[in-house]
């Protein structure tokens, strides 16, 4: 035990972090400290400030911190992305987090902050697009994979609707047509519009499953996920409701959002009696919390 | 005066950690269970699925909180807005009481999301107490603080690890959470006689117990939480039992779970111990078989989705 002022606790803590969240491991995070930092002992001289053990270097006691740091945190991020590590391998997996964590090291007293930033830190790393005629490749799959796996994550511990009356879709039926053109719909905070450009939800459920699925082909894929009973849900939409719902979404009323639709695409052909139906189905899957007229 | 045992706090008898994995079972059976106790960042932001499961708990049984990230060691300010959801949580459940580790989890505004351990010495033990005493002061509730496994110790440290957590109940007027087996644990990887650090601690400050089962990679121990609880930790917890007359006991079971029943099979077993003979474990064969595989350390508790 120490005869000696201890070093301030500041200084050891950031030390001892800097040493066991090191990349190239803790002698090499130990002697880069000793480069730059306020403690001089380089990893030859380390058991000056950590003891070792009867059956322990130094190095080794903290290498126990470093190699469970990383484990920890990659734990963490396949149980938040399963499907995204089932489609690259788990051995790429790992390197491709590891450099994930070190650009976005965890910064929350919650874990479920951890992969946010997960599908960005992707795009920004990404390989360069191989296919002759620009049309989505591997990456562009992971990528969305990845983007699907966190809204999964969001909608899934989020706000919701489960607390809250249904809105009765027979309301619809009531409107007059001028209360039907004015009216907006107040979106469930549970509900995220999204676009992809692989059937990556089908993937992602197939995984979740135990199943072995095939690298899908690229395909336009819009789908509306949002949450019933605290269980994330997903429904395909097409491009015309992607667009209505996501003006309907921004605040836009029924009537602005079909406006805007039509100028947008003159050739959307959606009859009264589609729309009436696609509002009441809107309704019933609990997309849609309130009426505003 | 005779100290108050317990802090003032019940005895709420056997308890269980709650895991996600055993949510169906438990809201299908709503077993016999003395008591359950939470991981608070698990529950303080959720607005989903796993606050809903703990509200309806909360209705049938006691509830403790038990936190990973308030990082009381740490150099770093405390973090305000994570005691107000930390006391907000506390409220709406009605815990019984509010805990986390004697250790800190990152500086610089990380977390590490490890419970880092301390160098224990005048200056740490000072700086704790000052921020224990703001803790509880935001919470308006006693805290209360578990020893953490370690597998490092400093040579700064001035004093052991029993008497900087004695120390440290007193000065700030805190509860304590022994976990008995980290101080198995940490007594092999450091090279300590577990029985005298029983022997240093307040035993009127002690409010919970913790049993949980460790890894043994033999140069070290390593507090796992995913096997049953070795016998030099049921005959430390024996002491411990005798020496507090009793506490709050609860089973951590967090990699590899097995069915609920098995684990609250494991808890229920404390009975065994509360009798007041001392075993020795010394004699004893244990039940600590050395492993191979790679291992982390609690704490590893995330929440992931429910997808369709
Ligand atoms: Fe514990």
């Amino acid at each position: 035990m120490a005869d000696q002022p201890p070093q301030p606790l500041d200084v050891i803590q950031r030390w001892m972090q800097s040493v066991i969240v090191h990349p190239a491991g803790v002698a090499a995070g130990i002697d880069s400290a000793s480069h730059t930092g306020e403690i001089e002992q380089g990893a030859d001289r380390v058991d000056e400030l950590i003891c070792r053990s009867r059956a322990q270097t130094s190095i080794e006691r903290l290498e126990v911190y470093s190699n469970a740091y990383k484990a920890r945190l990659i734990e963490v991020l396949i149980g938040e992305y399963p499907a995204f590590v089932h489609a690259l391998g788990e051995e790429a997996f790992v390197g491709l987090a590891s450099g994930y964590l070190e650009v976005h090291p965890p910064a929350s007293y919650t874990l479920g902050e951890l992969g946010r930033f997960f599908a960005d830190y992707l795009l920004e790393t990404r390989p360069p697009n191989e296919s002759e005629d620009g049309s989505p490749d591997w990456a562009d799959f992971l990528i969305d994979l990845a983007r699907l796996e966190r809204c999964y994550s969001e909608v899934f511990d989020g706000p919701g609707i489960e607390e809250l009356p249904p809105l009765d879709a027979e309301r619809f039926r009531h409107l007059s047509p001028e209360q039907w053109i004015t009216c907006r719909l107040v979106a469930a905070p549970c509900l995220r519009l999204a676009a992809y450009r692989f059937p990556v939800h089908e993937y992602a459920s197939a995984v979740r499953h135990q199943q072995e699925p095939e690298s899908p082909i690229a395909q336009v894929t819009r789908l509306a996920i949002h949450r019933r009973e605290y269980v994330v849900r997903r429904t395909t939409i097409d491009a015309i409701q992607f667009g209505l719902l996501t003006r309907l979404v921004e605040g836009a009323s029924i009537g602005q959002a079909l406006e805007q639709l039509i100028e947008a695409n003159s050739q959307a052909v959606v009859t009264a009696d589609e729309l009436s139906a696609w509002f009441r189905d809107w309704a019933a899957a609990g997309f849609f919390i309130g009426l505003a007229t | 005066m005779m100290p108050i045992p317990r802090c003032g706090h019940p005895n709420l008898g056997l308890g269980v950690g709650l895991r996600t994995v055993h949510f169906p079972y438990l809201l299908q059976h709503q077993p016999e269970v003395d008591w359950f106790e939470v991981i608070s960042e698990n529950f303080m932001d959720s607005r989903g699925r796993p606050r809903d499961v703990l509200d309806q708990l909360a209705e049938r049984y006691p509830i403790v909180m038990h936190g990973v990230s308030l990082s009381i060691g740490s150099t770093d300010p405390l973090n305000l807005d994570y005691l107000r959801k930390l006391k907000s949580l506390a409220d709406a459940v009605q815990a019984k009481w509010v805990s986390d580790h004697v250790c800190w989890t990152g500086v610089a505004s990380r977390n590490s999301h490890d419970l880092l351990p301390l160098p224990y010495h005048e200056q740490s033990l000072q700086h704790v107490v000052e921020r224990i005493r703001i803790v509880q002061d935001v919470l308006q509730r006693q805290l209360v603080l578990e020893n953490p496994s370690s597998y490092v110790t400093f040579t700064a440290s001035t004093m052991s690890e029993a008497e900087f957590v004695a120390r440290m109940a007193e000065e700030a007027d805190c509860g304590l959470l022994l976990d008995v087996n980290n101080i198995y644990v940490s007594s092999i990887n450091h090279d300590f006689d577990p029985f005298e650090y029983l022997d240093a601690i307040p035993a009127h400050r002690v409010v919970q117990f913790h049993l949980a089962g460790h890894t043994n990679l033999g140069t070290h121990l390593i507090d796992t939480h995913d096997s049953h609880v070795t016998d030099p930790v049921w005959e430390l917890y024996r002491k411990a039992h005798l020496l507090t007359g009793g506490a709050s006991t609860l089973l951590e079971w967090d990699a590899k779970i097995p069915p609920f029943p098995i684990v609250h099979a494991e808890v229920m077993k404390a009975r065994d111990y509360m009798s007041s003979a001392l075993g020795s474990y010394r004699s004893r064969p244990a039940n600590d078989q050395l492993q191979a595989n790679s291992t982390v350390p609690h704490p590893a508790t995330a929440v992931f989705a429910e997808v369709e």
